[in-house]
C-alpha cells in the first residue's frame, strides 16, 4: 500500500469515527428522551390512578350519604343494591330478605310501570316516573322515580338504577287542590254573572258567562285589556276609580257602564270591581262581576215610553171632552136664546101650548146641558192636575152649604171636628158636593137630617153621610155607582154624580159602599188614604 | 163704549146685540169674525175699542193665539180684554190669565142668566176710567 493509499484509508477512518460519534450521540439523547417520557407517562399513570381512586370513593359516598332513597335492580326488577334511605322509605332490606320490586307497585299502575321498563331500555334512562306503590307496612305512596340502566364492558344493560322521591304528600295537595278548583269552577263557570279576574286591568281569565256576554272567547280576551271592551264615552269614569283602587283608596266599587260585544252591539251593565291584596297590600289581581241589565233597562225604558204616551193620551182625551163639550154646548146656548126670543116677541100670538112646548124645549136643552157638563166632570177626574194641599174638611163642608141647594127642611150637621188631608181641594168639593147635594134633596120627612162624621182607620180616613130620606132599594145599590146609571126620579138627575164620586175615591185608594133602609134613610161610607 | 165683539157664532153675536139694545145702553158694537179679522180690524180702528170681548172657541185664528198676538203689541196691549166662552177647560183659563185678560166670563145656558152677566160686565166697564187711545 502506497502513501496515499494509507492517508485515503486513514481519512475514511477518520470519517466512520465522527459518523458513529455522532450516531452515538442521537442514540443518547434519544434514549434520555425516551426515559422522559417513560418516567412522565409513569407519573401521569399514578395520577389516573389516584383520580379514578378518588372518584370511585366519592361515588361510593355519594351513594351512601344521598338523602333519597337509591336502589339499584336487574332487569327483572330484583334489587341488588339500595341505600339506607330506601331501606327506610321502603321497609324492606335486600341484604336481609329476597326484594322485587314490581311486586311493590299498585294494580292500577302495573301496566304503566311495564311501559315504563320498556322505554328505559331502549332510551337508556327515564324520567319523571310516577306511580302509587305499598310499602312494607301496607301504606299507599306517590313516587317518583328517575332512572337509568347500567351496562356491562360490552355496552350490555345489566342492571338498572333510580332514585327515588316520595311525592305523597305533594300528590295529595295537588289533589286536594285540584278538588277544590272544580268545585270553584263549577261555581264560577255556572254563574249567571259574568266574572272576570284582570291584572292592571289586563283580563287573565272569564267565566261562561262572561264569554256569552261579551261574544269573545277566552283566548280571545287574554290577549285584551278591559279598555278594549269598555265603550269610549264609559272609560274615563271607571277608569278613576280603578286609579283609586290601584291607589288603595277604596276596596271596591259598582258602576253601571257599557261593554262593546264582539259584534258591536252594545251592553249594558252592572259592574262590581273588588281588589285582591297580597299580604303587604299590594293589589294582585281586580275581580269584576258583571251583570246584564240591558234587559232590564229596555224595560224601564219601555215603561217610561208607555207612561209618557199614556200621558199624552190622556191629555189627548182631556182636550178632546174639552172641545166636544164646547161644541155640543154653543148650539144649545143657541137653541135656548132663540127659543127664549120667540117666547118674547111673540107672545102676544103664542097660545098655552105653545108656550107649553117651548118650556119643555128648554127643559130637555137644559138636562142635555147638565148631562155634557156631567161628562166633561167625570173626565177631568184623573190624577194628572192634582195639587196636594192640606183640605181642612169642615172648610170644605161649610163651603159647600153655602154653593148647593138644601130645602128649609133639612140640616146638615157635623157632630165632631172633621180631619185635615193631603189632597187636591177641589176634587175633595166635588166629592161631597155630589154626595151631599144628592142627600139633602131625597128627603121627604119633616125635618130632615145630613149628618157627616169622621173615623180614623190607620191608614185611611172613614167618612160617613148619613141621611134620613127616603132610602135607596138594595138593588141599586151596586148599580148607582156606574156612569149614567141614576136611582133618583127627580128631575136634573144625570146619573153622573156618583160615578165622579167614586172615581175619586179610587184615586185615594178607597172604598164607597152603602147601607139603606128605604123610608128610614141612607148611610154612605167611604174611605181616603192619608198618605198617596 | 166701543166694544170689540171677537165670536164666529152669529147667534151668539144677536144675543150681544139684543142685549145692549133690549137694556138701552149705549154702546157701539163692532163685529169680528175670528182672530184674524180682529187684528185687521184694529189696525184700521180709530179709535181703539175700549174693551174686546173674546170668544175662545175659534175656527183659523183662536182666541188664545189672538191674545198672545195683542198681549205683545206695543199700543194693543193696552186693551182690556174680557174673555167670553163656554169653556170651563181650566187649562184654558189659566193660560188666559197667564197671558194677561182683564175677565173670563162663561157663557150660561139660559139666555136671561147671559142677559144679567153681560148686563154686569158692560156696566163694571162703562164706570172705568178707559184709556181711549
Amino acid at each position: 500500500m502506497d502513501s496515499k493509499e494509507v492517508i485515503l484509508l486513514k481519512k475514511a477512518l477518520e470519517r466512520q469515527k465522527r459518523a458513529r460519534k455522532q450516531a452515538e450521540k442521537i442514540l443518547e439523547e434519544k434514549s434520555k428522551e425516551l426515559y422522559d417520557v417513560t418516567h412522565h407517562l409513569k407519573e401521569t399513570n399514578s395520577k389516573l390512578e389516584n383520580l379514578l381512586n378518588e372518584k370511585t370513593s366519592e361515588l361510593d359516598g355519594v351513594f351512601i350519604n344521598i338523602i333519597d332513597p337509591y336502589v339499584v335492580m336487574d332487569l327483572q326488577f330484583n334489587v341488588i343494591n339500595m341505600n339506607g334511605s330506601a331501606k327506610e322509605f321502603l321497609g324492606y332490606d335486600h341484604t336481609k330478605e329476597h326484594l322485587n320490586l314490581s311486586q311493590l307497585v299498585h294494580p292500577d299502575y302495573i301496566e304503566y310501570t311495564f311501559e315504563s321498563f320498556q322505554s328505559l331500555i331502549e332510551v337508556g334512562t327515564l324520567k319523571n316516573y310516577r306511580a302509587k306503590i305499598f310499602t312494607k307496612d301496607q301504606s299507599e305512596k306517590w313516587v317518583q322515580i328517575n332512572s337509568s340502566l347500567i351496562y356491562d364492558a360490552e355496552r350490555k344493560p345489566i342492571a338498572a338504577q333510580g332514585i327515588i322521591r316520595d311525592i305523597t304528600q305533594e300528590s295529595e295537595i295537588k289533589e286536594l287542590l285540584s278538588e277544590q278548583k272544580k268545585q270553584l269552577d263549577i261555581i264560577v263557570e255556572n254563574s249567571p254573572l259574568g266574572i272576570a279576574l284582570t291584572v292592571n286591568g289586563k283580563i287573565v281569565k272569564v267565566n261562561k258567562a262572561f264569554e256569552t256576554l261579551i261574544g269573545y272567547s277566552q283566548q280571545e280576551l287574554k290577549q285584551m285589556h278591559v279598555k278594549d271592551i269598555s265603550t269610549p264615552e264609559d272609560k274615563e269614569g271607571s277608569i278613576a276609580l280603578l286609579e283609586q283602587m290601584n291607589q288603595g283608596e277604596i276596596e271596591n266599587f259598582a258602576v253601571v257602564k257599557t261593554y262593546t260585544r264582539k259584534d258591536g252591539t252594545c251592553l249594558l251593565a252592572k259592574t262590581q270591581v273588588s281588589a285582591v291584596r297580597n299580604g303587604e297590600g299590594k293589589e294582585d289581581y281586580q275581580v269584576a262581576i258583571v251583570d246584564d241589565i240591558t234587559a232590564q233597562k229596555q224595560l224601564e225604558l219601555q215603561k217610561e215610553k208607555l207612561l209618557l204616551e199614556l200621558e199624552a193620551s190622556n191629555q189627548g182625551l182631556q182636550e178632546y171632552a174639552h172641545i166636544v163639550s164646547h161644541d155640543l154646548k154653543s148650539p144649545l146656548r143657541s137653541i135656548n136664546a132663540l127659543s127664549s126670543w120667540l117666547m118674547e116677541d111673540y107672545k102676544d100670538v103664542l097660545d098655552e101650548n105653545g108656550v107649553f112646548n117651548l118650556r119643555q124645549m128648554q127643559e130637555k136643552v137644559e138636562s142635555m146641558d147638565r148631562l155634557i157638563s156631567g161628562i166633561l166632570k167625570y173626565s177631568s177626574v184623573t190624577s194628572d192636575y192634582q195639587e196636594l194641599t192640606s183640605v181642612d174638611f169642615n172648610q170644605v163642608i161649610n163651603e159647600i152649604k153655602e154653593i148647593i141647594f138644601i130645602p128649609d127642611h133639612v140640616q146638615i150637621k157635623v157632630p165632631e171636628p172633621l180631619p185635615s188631608l193631603m189632597a187636591d181641594r177641589t176634587k175633595i168639593h166635588q166629592l161631597f158636593q155630589n154626595i151631599l147635594s144628592n142627600a139633602v134633596v131625597h128627603i121627604e120627612r119633616e125635618k130632615g137630617l145630613v149628618q157627616i162624621e169622621a173615623t180614623d182607620m190607620g191608614s185611611h180616613w172613614q167618612f160617613s153621610i148619613a141621611d134620613n130620606g127616603v132610602g135607596i132599594p138594595k138593588e141599586h145599590h151596586e148599580r148607582i155607582f156606574k156612569i149614567f146609571q141614576s136611582a133618583g126620579t127627580k128631575e136634573g138627575s144625570t146619573g153622573i154624580g156618583l160615578s165622579i164620586v167614586k172615581k175619586i175615591i179610587d184615586l185615594y185608594q178607597g172604598k164607597i159602599w152603602l147601607e139603606s133602609t128605604v123610608g128610614k134613610g141612607t148611610t154612605f161610607y167611604f174611605t181616603l188614604k192619608k198618605e198617596l | 163704549m166701543n166694544i170689540l165683539l171677537i165670536e164666529d157664532d152669529m147667534i151668539e153675536t144677536m144675543k150681544l146685540q139684543r142685549t145692549v139694545s133690549k137694556l138701552q145702553l149705549k154702546h157701539n158694537i163692532v163685529e169680528a169674525k175670528n182672530g184674524e179679522e180682529a187684528l185687521n180690524t184694529l189696525k184700521e180702528a180709530t179709535p181703539l175699542p175700549d174693551i174686546i170681548l173674546l170668544d175662545l172657541n175659534m175656527p183659523l185664528m183662536s182666541g188664545i193665539e189672538f191674545l198672545k198676538i195683542l198681549k205683545a203689541d206695543d199700543k194693543l196691549r193696552y186693551l182690556p180684554t174680557v174673555v167670553l166662552t163656554t169653556s170651563e177647560n181650566r187649562a184654558d183659563l189659566l193660560e188666559c190669565y197667564k197671558i194677561g185678560i182683564a175677565g173670563y166670563i162663561i157663557k150660561p145656558l139660559r139666555y136671561e142668566d147671559y142677559e144679567s152677566k153681560l148686563h154686569k160686565v158692560l156696566d163694571y166697564w162703562n164706570i172705568n176710567e178707559l184709556v181711549r187711545a
